[in-house]
Parts: structure tokens; C-alpha cells; sequence
């Protein structure tokens, strides 16, 4: 096995222990580590993809020296690397974006513990999206709500603890569902990983053995995952926990936590049920109904949203209902069109946030939408990069969103039950989204002759811009040159199975 | 049905105090209660894994008196399952209590809903 | 290939190099340096315009620049149809361009204006240039982005109420019309423009019936953009609120992208397909009350710029009624007043912008006496309003006369007489609200003081291009062979 082959396990390895290592550095250098580890993890999965690619098949790499189905193992394949190093570069990009705001929101003495988290975070991403064990799946899950729940009360404000408290609660639901389901489905299989699990699946569907425990089960991982990743209607957390954490915070949570708790959805679709059982069953249905109603009801509480934050945070549950309604259609085009999305709604939603942040601190720390009267003036290049961001959330060409749009669109054209419901669905929400969205922009551009605030100019804030420059340029990578990636996921998908 | 049930009862309990715990976290608005029932919500899983891993007759996995025949022991594993979800509940509750304290002084209510009319009342 | 992609990327990067370089002011201030920001956006609207003509003068293949995804190219190429708004565009364009030099000293923010101008200029060659359907939709939604800040650009509440207000409109029609996209996209082998359909004959016999409902959504979401009744409401309210010059580019020429698209989508479905089906007869119906619905509120209306906005409502909905007879004459008709419109209401409109400059006059009742205040202008007023109602010698009258030829031909029951029937109650409407201000422009009455009449003529920067447009709308008139032929080379391919 080349050495290659031990990269997921060094990142994750490596993520885990930089956070122990910070733990007792001071905060610059916890600064520096931190960084520094996210751009070797995002090194290694690159060089990881770029071997997947060129060899074509998914390695199996064994942690420690029991072979299954004893043993616990890390499974790569194009999919997790790509989603690895994807994870890496929004990270990078938001804790850059975002590091101006740190001294003021979060005390001096706990910015180490900041990095701590943000580190923790990263290793149990990637050990969510490496795994291939089910119930080390459902310890990282934990990790992860653990460290999401730290960095959204790291700033220590009444709105953010509450928002911690009530996140952790709807977590811990998920979770308590996902390891009941997972806790049924070792009882009913005997086994943990998921390769093994597979092929018990497909003997009792064949055998027609314990069909509605099997269903149980399922429904309880699925349930447990949406709660997680606030698929409407549990998103009542969403937008306090997103609308008052420190900014890079809310930008790594709305863009990768909620992202992981979906890509081990996905991973549980393909490599532990099947898809074909899995879309066998009424589940699909049930999803997709979620996703549509998450899409409408999501933009029309933006709509009605006057803080900007809160605002695009409720755009996250219409956009995480665009990703459950690709589940829902049941078809390799639609899980592709997800799969997509994911990645582009996470370049558009990060950019989003760290753009708005750069607005209100422009208009007095006031995130209320009338404040924000020609904000775009004071600082420009926030300005432009929240325009380019609702360009691609209402789904204009050349950016990703249009993308992501088309794909679904595409997908959905293909299944006769749920074609029409989909393109309306996705025809209103596109016209919401751009009420909310061309709303805000055409008002951070209407002048405001007697504004009190002052403009910020780029020799203030180069590292912000720089930041800001390279998530645009995400945006209209993902948005151009979108084929060679959606082969990619193609391929990632194919190697699932 | 019958049957199944009464040979499966401690699942059977299992479930039904997963769903007490479930309800518990959900509804209950104060803060301690609600972490109360996250544990029964834990425990009854541990209940559940504990149930399934059982046999009748066997003991623990430890090798006593040289007996090395699997036939003897029970299977490890859910064991193994359960130290370690119980090593997470455990690290969650304590999270959940230090957020309550925070909280509680703050506020000086547990009421999770008494809490947001407050903050609402800030205007934050 | 270089020619065509400067013509498009030219202008755009000038308009971002005007947005990016000049601050735009707070309110209140003015431009420091309105000279050099005139010269420098003139001398690029000259340059784009050149590479435009040079661009229609050398006969290119199609090519495609990148692929969107595997299947979707975004594929240039310039055919005759494209030609013809292309020309339109240029003229329409440097005129009202020049326009705006003096006008828009009596406004603000300019340099977001011109940068703005230049962007859509961009925009629009891409639009006439563009080859396939997902080329031409990307422009599309683009050109609704770049014409916004015109609508929003007094910055007032009502402006931007009538931003939102065009922005929803435009979106919903471009939604409807992608869903369109989607369907074509299933049924046909590609997606690059054709004349004589491009529907899979296998399609066609399978699920035609559900084709024709998909070929009258998109129609509807393309006609939005061309203020077809029943989603026109967003016209009168967003064209008023710009600047004049802008007003006139967009009732001139932006608004004639609904009516290319709908010319694209009719020949990828081919009008074989659709001929004779209830889509053409909702189609007719709805062009019909349009027309008359137009006009008729065009009467009613007291405010100048307005009146001219209904009247493009009801004039672009005569283009639509040629283009659902689908046959040669009432073609030829249509595409006809895509040109004659196009120059007759820019005239109008930059006219009223002289107005409002020279006079801050806004509704019809206080212009008595303007056409002794501002002789030229209120000529070139005259002799355009005569060119929208159809009276021989301009442009109008020519297209109008296809029109009700072709319907005549066209053998479809009723309509082949109600249609122009409608037309000829609108023209006489047209008359009733563009005539009386000749009338009370030249002829103020014997109680009109001539004492305080003043000269207000405004400076020859307003008056040429006025000048030229409205010239140029009589050669169509009087010599429509030009025009004529150029058109039929369109409809033969």
C-alpha cells in the first residue's frame, strides 16, 4: 500500500492532536498552528484526490490490526477527499475572513481555546467523512456538536449561550435517534461496519426477513441526520445559533457542520442500506416533501427576517431543503445535483456571512436592514462580494448557484411523479430568494447622504479582502467550470458502491 | 406480537424509555429536566445494546480459570459500545450542566422559555 | 471570434473600469470631473460601437467560447436576425449615449450611470450575438442585473419600488422561461438557434401536447420582458422613473429582448408545430388586448414619460401580433417595428427628456406653447408621433401595413380581420394622445401669452441625436426596400 494510502488517517490524526498542542501555546502561535495544520490537511487531500484519480478505486485502510469485520476502518475514496479538501479551503477561508473580529467578540485569554475547537471541528469532519465504522460515525458526530457548541458560545453574549443551549438540545435529539437507529441495525446485522452492514441488508431485503425493523432503523438514522443538519421543520435553533456566534463561526457551522451530518447521510444511503433499498422505501418520499416545504417556508421567514444575519441564516434551511429534495428524487442525477450543491452552498453561504460581517461593522455594528443603507459605499469589497454571493443564491449564470439550479432542474425533468412539484417548487423559491436577496443588495447600494459611519478602505483590512476575493473566485470556479466537478462526484459515487 | 414481546421485554422497556427521555428533552422547558431526560434518553440505548449482547448462561468476556472456549462468554462488543456512548453521554451532560450554570446566572431562571422572553426583552 | 468577444467584453470592462475608478458620489455631490468622464465614456461608446459594426461586417463562423457544462455551450454567432436588433442597439444606443452627456449634468452620480450604460451595451451585443438558448438566457438575466440600477437610479423609494418591481417581474418571466429551457433541452439535439425547429420528431409524436404547454410558458416568461398583458404592469411604473436617455434604451431597446427571445424560442419550436394550436390563438388574444389595452391607457394618462411607457406596452405588442400570425408578411411587419419603434420611441423619449430638462415640465397639460419654447425638438416630436400612429411617409407606416397584410393572408378565422381592426382603433387612440400635444404645442390658443415666451431650445448635444433617430426612422419610410430586403434575408435564412 503506498504511503499515500495514510493520509486520511494523518489528517485526522494530526487535526486531533494540534488542537491537544494548542491547548497550551498562547494565542498567536495557537494561531499559527492552526492554521498551518488546516492548510497540511488541505495539502494531503489534495495529493490524496489527485492519487484516487489517477488509480480510479477506493482503498480500505485498516486502524490498527484486526481485519473486518472486527476491526475499525478509514475508507477514501474521490468523494471524501474532494469533500475533505473542500472542507479545508472554506475553513481556511472563513477563519481568514473572519479573524478581524475575533479580539472584539471573544475574550483575549480564550482565543486559544478558540483554535482548540476550530481544530477539534476539522478532525471530526473528516473523520465523519473518512469513516467507515457506524458507531465511530456516531462518536465523531459528537465531537463535532461538541465543538460546533463551543464556537457558537465562545462569545460570551445572553443570545449566544441560549443559542448553544437550544443547539445542543436538537443535537442531542439527532443523535439519540441516530444511535438508537444504529443500535438496532448492529442488532439486526451484527455488524458495525459498513461495508459488512451492506451486505446483511441485502441478504434479509432478499431473504424478505425483518423488513419493518430494517425501515425503523433507517427512518431513525434519517431523522436523527435531518434534525442534525436542520432540515425544516427542526431548524428552530438555526438562526440564533448562526445569527449571533462570532463570524467565522457562523460561517464554518452553516457552511460545514450542518454539510458533514449530510455527507454521512449520504454515506449511509450508499454504503449501509443501498440506495436502491433505500429509495425502495417511503423515506425518499417523506424527505423530498421536507425539502420542498424547507425550500418556501425557509425564504418566506427570511423574508420577513429584519436582521441580515438571521437573515441569510434562514436562507441556510431553504438551501438545506434543496439538498433533502435531491435526496428525495430517488435518482443517481438528483444525489449528484445534491452532492453539488452542498459544495455550492457552501462557498455561497460562507461568503455570505463574512460579507455581511464586513457590512455592519460599516454602519455601526447595526445589523438591522435599514441601518445598512449604502454600506456597500463604506466598504466596497464587502459590498461586491455580498452581491456576487445573492447572485448566486438566486441562481444567476456564471456564479454556482445557477449550477446546482440547473442540475436539479435536470434531475428533476427525469422523474415523472415528482417533476412538476419540484420545478414550481423550485421556480418560487428561486423568485423568493431573489426578493430577500435583490432587496438587501439594491439597499446597501441606495447612498445615504447623512450617515454618520465611516468607510474602510483596503489598506485596512487586506487580509479580509483577500479572503473575501478568493471565495468570490470559488464562486465563479464552481459556477464555470462546474463539469470536471460534477464528473467527480460522478465518479465518487460510482466508487460508493 | 404477543410473544415477541414478552421474550423481548427489555427492549421492549428500552424503547419505551427512549421515548419517555426523547419527550423529556423535548417538551420540558426547564433546563435540568430537560437534561435528565437526555440521560434516560442515553440509558435506555445502553439498556437496549446491554439487552442484545446478552446470553443466557454466559459471563463476561474476562478469562477465568483458563476457560478460552468463546462459547462461554458473551459477545464484547455491544459491552465495548456501551462504556464508550456512556464516556460521551457523560462528557454531553457535563457540557449541558456548565451551559445551565451559565445560564441560570445570567438569567436566574432555568426556564428555557422564561430565558428567550428576556432576551427578547433586551432586544439583542 | 476577437471581434465579437471584444464587442461583448469590451464595454463591460470599461463600464467596471468607470464604476471601479470614479467614487460614486454621496448625494448631493457631483462628479469633480464631468469633463473627462464624458470624454472617456464617449470615446468608449464610439470604440464598442465601431467593433460592433466591424463585427457585423465580417462574416464569421459560430464559436464556442466554454462549456457551462459537458452539454451547454456558451456558443457565439451572428446571424441576421441577431443583425437586425444589433443595429438597432448600436444607433439607439450612441444616440441616447451623446444624450445623456447633457442631461445627466442635472442629475447625480453619473459615473454609475455611464458605467451602467456601458455594462448593458456589453450585455445587449452579447444577447444579439449570442447562438444557443443557454448563451442567450445567461445574457438575458444579465441585462435584467445591468439595466436595474438605471431604473433605481434617483435612489428615491419610489425608484426603488419600481426596481423590486421590474427586478420580480424579470425574474419570474426568466424562470418561466428556463423551465422552458429544461424541457427543450430533453427534446432536442441541441439548443443552438434554428429557424425551423429543433424539437426530436419522436417527441413531437409522443408527448406534444405537454410541448405546447411548455412552449406557451415560455412565451409568457419571455413576454414578460416584452410587457405582455397580463404581466406587463411592471413597465409603466419601472421605464418613467430612470433618467430619460435611460428610458428611452430601455422602451427602445431592452425591452426588444423579449421580443428576440420570443423570435429564438418560436423557431426552436417552429412555427410548423405550433400553427393552428389553441397556443397560437391564446397567443393572438393576449397580444390583442394588449395592443388596446395599451393605448387605451396611454390616453388616460396624464404624465408624459408614462404615457410614452403604456404606449411601448401597446406598441411592442404589435411586434408580438405579427410574430403569432407566423407568416412572411406579418414577420417581415413585426420585425419591421422592432426598427421603427425602436428609433420612433427613443425619439419620443429623449424628447420628453429634453423637456424635463430645459423645463421641468412632466405632465401633458403644462406643455402648452413648448413647440414655440422648443421648436426642433417638438418637430422631431411631431414627426415621430405621426411615425407611431402609421401615417405614410416614416417607418411605422410600412410596418404596420405588413402587419395587417400578413393577418389578412394568414386564413386564421376571426382573427385574420379583428386583428387589424384592433390595430387601426389603436392607431387612432395613438393619435388621440400623441397629437394634442402638437396640437397645444404649436397652437397654444389666443389666450396664450407670447410675452413670456423664451427660447429654451436646449444645446446641439440634446438636439443632434435627436436629429439623427428621428431621420432615421423617415428613411425606413420612405425607403423601406433597404429594410425590406435586409429583413427578408432574415426570414429565408
Amino acid at each position: 500500500m503506498p504511503f499515500v494510502c495514510n493520509f486520511p488517517f494523518f489528517s485526522i490524526l494530526l487535526s486531533l492532536f494540534s488542537g491537544t498542542v494548542c491547548s497550551m501555546l498562547p494565542a498567536k502561535a495557537a494561531k499559527v498552528v492552526n492554521r498551518t495544520v488546516i492548510l497540511a490537511v488541505g495539502l494531503m487531500s489534495s495529493v490524496l484526490l489527485v492519487y484516487l484519480l489517477s488509480t480510479g478505486e477506493a482503498f480500505i485502510y485498516w486502524m490498527g490490526h484486526f481485519p473486518a469485520p472486527w476491526g475499525n476502518e478509514i475508507r477514501a475514496g474521490v468523494l471524501e477527499a474532494g469533500m475533505a479538501l473542500f472542507f479545508c479551503i472554506i475553513m481556511y477561508l472563513s477563519m481568514a475572513g473572519g479573524a478581524h473580529k475575533l479580539p472584539g467578540e471573544v475574550v483575549e485569554s480564550k482565543h486559544n481555546l478558540y483554535y482548540i475547537l476550530v481544530n477539534l471541528l476539522l478532525s471530526s469532519l473528516l473523520a465523519l467523512v473518512y469513516t467507515n465504522d457506524m458507531f465511530t460515525a456516531y462518536v465523531f458526530v459528537e465531537i463535532n456538536t461538541i465543538s460546533a457548541c463551543g464556537l457558537i458560545m465562545i462569545r460570551q453574549v445572553g443570545r449566544t449561550i441560549e443559542a448553544a443551549v437550544r443547539y445542543m438540545i436538537m443535537s442531542l435529539l439527532g443523535s439519540g435517534l441516530l444511535l438508537f437507529g444504529l443500535c438496532i441495525m448492529y442488532d439486526l446485522t451484527g455488524h458495525l461496519l459498513m461495508s459488512n452492514i451492506k451486505e446483511s441488508v441485502g441478504l434479509l431485503m432478499a431473504n424478505g426477513e425483518y423488513q419493518i425493523p430494517l425501515i425503523v432503523s433507517v427512518a431513525l438514522m434519517c431523522i436523527g441526520l435531518c434534525i442534525k443538519s436542520a432540515l425544516f421543520p427542526f431548524h428552530a435553533w438555526l438562526p440564533d445559533a448562526y445569527g449571533y456566534s462570532t463570524v467565522s463561526s457562523a460561517a464554518i457551522l452553516s457552511s460545514l457542520v450542518s454539510k458533514g451530518y449530510i455527507f454521512l447521510l449520504i454515506k449511509i444511503i450508499y454504503r449501509v442500506i443501498g440506495f436502491d433499498i433505500f429509495n425502495s422505501t417511503r423515506i425518499i418520499d417523506v424527505l423530498f416533501v421536507f425539502g420542498l416545504m424547507g425550500m418556501i417556508f425557509g425564504s418566506i421567514s427570511a423574508i420577513k427576517e429584519n436582521d441580515i444575519r438571521r437573515m441569510i441564516a434562514f436562507s441556510s434551511v431553504a438551501q438545506i431543503g434543496y439538498i433533502y429534495m435531491g435526496f428525495g428524487m430517488g435518482t443517481q442525477a438528483g444525489m449528484v445535483a445534491s452532492i453539488f450543491h452542498i459544495l455550492s452552498h457552501a462557498a455561497t453561504k460562507s461568503l455570505l456571512f463574512i460579507a455581511a460581517i464586513g457590512l455592519t461593522d460599516v454602519s455601526g455594528g447595526s445589523r438591522k436592514f435599514f441601518d445598512l443603507t449604502g454600506a456597500a459605499y463604506r466598504n466596497k469589497w464587502a459590498g461586491a462580494a455580498f452581491t456576487v454571493g445573492s447572485l448566486s443564491m438566486v441562481g444567476i449564470p456564471l456564479f454556482s448557484g445557477f449550477i446546482s439550479k440547473l442540475l436539479f432542474a435536470q434531475a428533476a425533468v427525469q422523474v415523472e411523479g415528482k417533476m412538476l412539484a419540484s420545478l414550481i417548487v423550485l421556480g418560487i423559491s428561486t423568485v423568493l430568494n431573489a426578493v430577500y436577496f435583490m432587496k438587501t443588495v439594491i439597499r446597501i447600494y441606495t447612498s445615504a447622504p447623512d450617515a454618520p459611519y465611516k468607510g474602510i478602505t483596503f489598506r485596512d483590512m487586506k487580509a479580509y479582502a483577500v479572503a473575501l476575493v478568493f471565495f468570490i473566485l470559488l464562486n465563479v470556479i464552481l459556477g464555470v467550470s462546474s463539469q470536471p466537478i460534477v464528473d467527480m462526484i460522478g465518479q465518487g459515487l460510482a466508487m460508493f458502491a | 406480537m404477543g410473544p415477541n414481546l414478552l421474550a423481548n421485554y427489555g427492549e421492549a422497556v428500552s424503547a419505551v424509555l427512549f421515548c419517555i427521555g426523547f419527550t423529556n428533552l423535548l417538551l420540558q422547558t426547564n433546563l435540568i429536566k430537560k437534561i435528565i431526560g437526555l440521560n434516560i434518553m442515553d440509558s435506555a440505548i445502553y439498556l437496549f445494546l446491554a439487552e442484545k449482547g446478552y446470553i443466557a448462561g454466559r459471563v463476561a468476556p474476562i478469562v477465568v480459570n483458563g476457560v478460552t472456549s468463546t462459547e462461554a462468554y458473551i459477545n464484547p462488543i455491544p459491552s465495548g459500545l456501551v462504556l464508550t456512548g456512556i464516556v460521551v453521554s457523560v462528557s454531553v451532560t457535563a457540557l449541558m450542566l456548565s451551559l445551565t450554570i451559565r445560564l441560570y446566572l445570567r438569567y436566574h431562571t432555568l426556564d428555557l422559555d422564561e430565558i428567550s422572553t428576556q432576551l427578547k426583552k433586551e432586544g439583542k | 471570434m476577437y471581434l465579437i468577444l471584444s464587442s461583448i467584453f469590451f464595454p463591460i470592462l470599461a463600464g467596471m473600469f468607470l464604476l471601479i475608478r470614479y467614487r460614486t458620489p454621496l448625494s448631493g455631490e457631483k462628479n469633480a470631473d464631468r469633463k473627462a468622464l464624458t470624454t472617456l465614456t464617449g470615446s468608449f461608446l464610439i470604440v464598442t460601437a465601431a467593433l460592433v459594426v466591424a463585427s457585423l461586417l465580417t462574416v464569421e463562423e459560430g464559436f464556442t467560447l466554454f462549456y457551462l457544462t459537458k452539454t451547454l455551450p456558451i456558443y457565439f454567432r451572428i446571424d441576421s436576425i441577431g443583425t437586425i436588433f444589433s443595429l438597432l442597439a448600436v444607433i439607439v444606443l450612441l444616440c441616447a449615449g451623446f444624450f445623456s452627456f447633457e442631461y445627466m449634468k442635472h442629475e447625480e452620480r453619473e459615473s454609475r450611470y455611464y458605467g451602467f450604460y456601458l455594462l448593458i451595451f456589453g450585455v445587449l451585443n452579447a444577447l444579439c450575438f449570442a447562438g444557443n438558448l443557454i448563451t442567450f438566457y445567461l445574457f438575458f438575466e444579465l441585462l435584467t442585473l445591468s439595466s436595474m440600477p438605471l431604473v433605481l437610479h434617483s435612489g428615491s423609494r419610489e425608484a426603488v419600488m419600481a426596481g423590486l418591481k421590474y427586478l420580480f417581474y424579470s425574474l419570474c418571466g426568466a424562470y418561466a422561461a428556463l423551465f422552458g429551457i429544461y424541457f427543450l433541452y430533453r427534446n432536442c439535439d441541441s439548443l443552438t438557434f434554428t429557424a425551423e425547429g429543433a424539437l426530436r420528431a419522436s417527441a413531437v409524436t409522443e408527448h406534444g401536447g405537454f410541448l405546447m404547454v411548455v412552449a406557451f410558458v415560455m412565451l409568457l416568461g419571455f413576454g414578460v420582458k416584452a410587457g405582455m398583458f397580463p404581466m406587463h404592469a411592471w413597465l409603466p411604473t419601472a421605464h418613467p422613473v430612470a433618467p430619460a436617455p435611460a428610458s428611452a434604451v430601455l422602451s427602445a431597446v431592452i425591452v426588444k429582448a423579449g421580443v428576440l427571445a420570443i423570435i429564438r424560442v418560436l423557431g426552436m419550436f417552429g412555427t410548423d408545430f405550433l400553427r393552428g394550436t389553441w397556443v397560437q390563438t391564446t397567443w393572438i388574444v393576449l397580444t390583442l388586448i394588449t395592443v388596446f389595452m395599451g393605448s387605451l391607457l396611454a390616453y388616460r394618462e396624464p404624465v408624459l414619460k408614462k404615457r410614452l411607457a403604456y404606449s411601448t406596452v401597446s406598441q411592442l405588442s404589435y411586434i408580438l401580433f405579427g410574430l403569432a400570425m407566423m407568416n412572411g408578411s406579418s414577420y417581415t411587419g413585426a420585425l419591421c417595428h422592432v426598427l421603427a419603434h425602436g428609433f420612433v420611441k427613443a425619439v419620443l423619449f429623449l424628447c420628453a427628456g429634453a423637456i424635463i430638462y430645459r423645463t421641468g415640465k412632466t405632465r401633458v397639460e403644462e406643455m402648452r406653447g413648448i413647440g414655440k419654447e422648443m421648436p426642433l425638438t417638438m418637430w422631431c416630436f411631431t414627426i415621430a408621433s405621426l411615425g407611431l400612429i402609421g401615417i405614410p411617409p416614416t417607418g411605422g407606416f410600412v410596418s404596420k401595413w405588413y402587419l395587417a397584410v400578413g393577418s389578412l393572408e394568414s386564413g386564421i378565422p376571426v382573427f385574420d380581420v379583428l386583428g387589424p381592426v384592433i390595430l387601426l382603433v389603436s392607431a387612432l387612440l395613438t393619435a388621440g394622445y400623441l397629437l394634442p400635444l402638437t396640437i397645444h404645442g404649436f397652437f397654444p390658443g389666443a389666450d396664450y401669452d407670447y410675452n413670456m415666451l423664451q427660447k429654451k431650445e436646449p444645446c446641439k448635444w440634446m438636439t443632434v441625436p435627436v436629429l439623427i433617430l428621428t431621420i432615421l426612422s423617415v428613411i425606413i419610410g420612405l425607403f423601406p426596400d433597404i429594410v425590406i430586403n435586409l429583413i427578408r434575408m432574415a426570414v429565408t435564412g
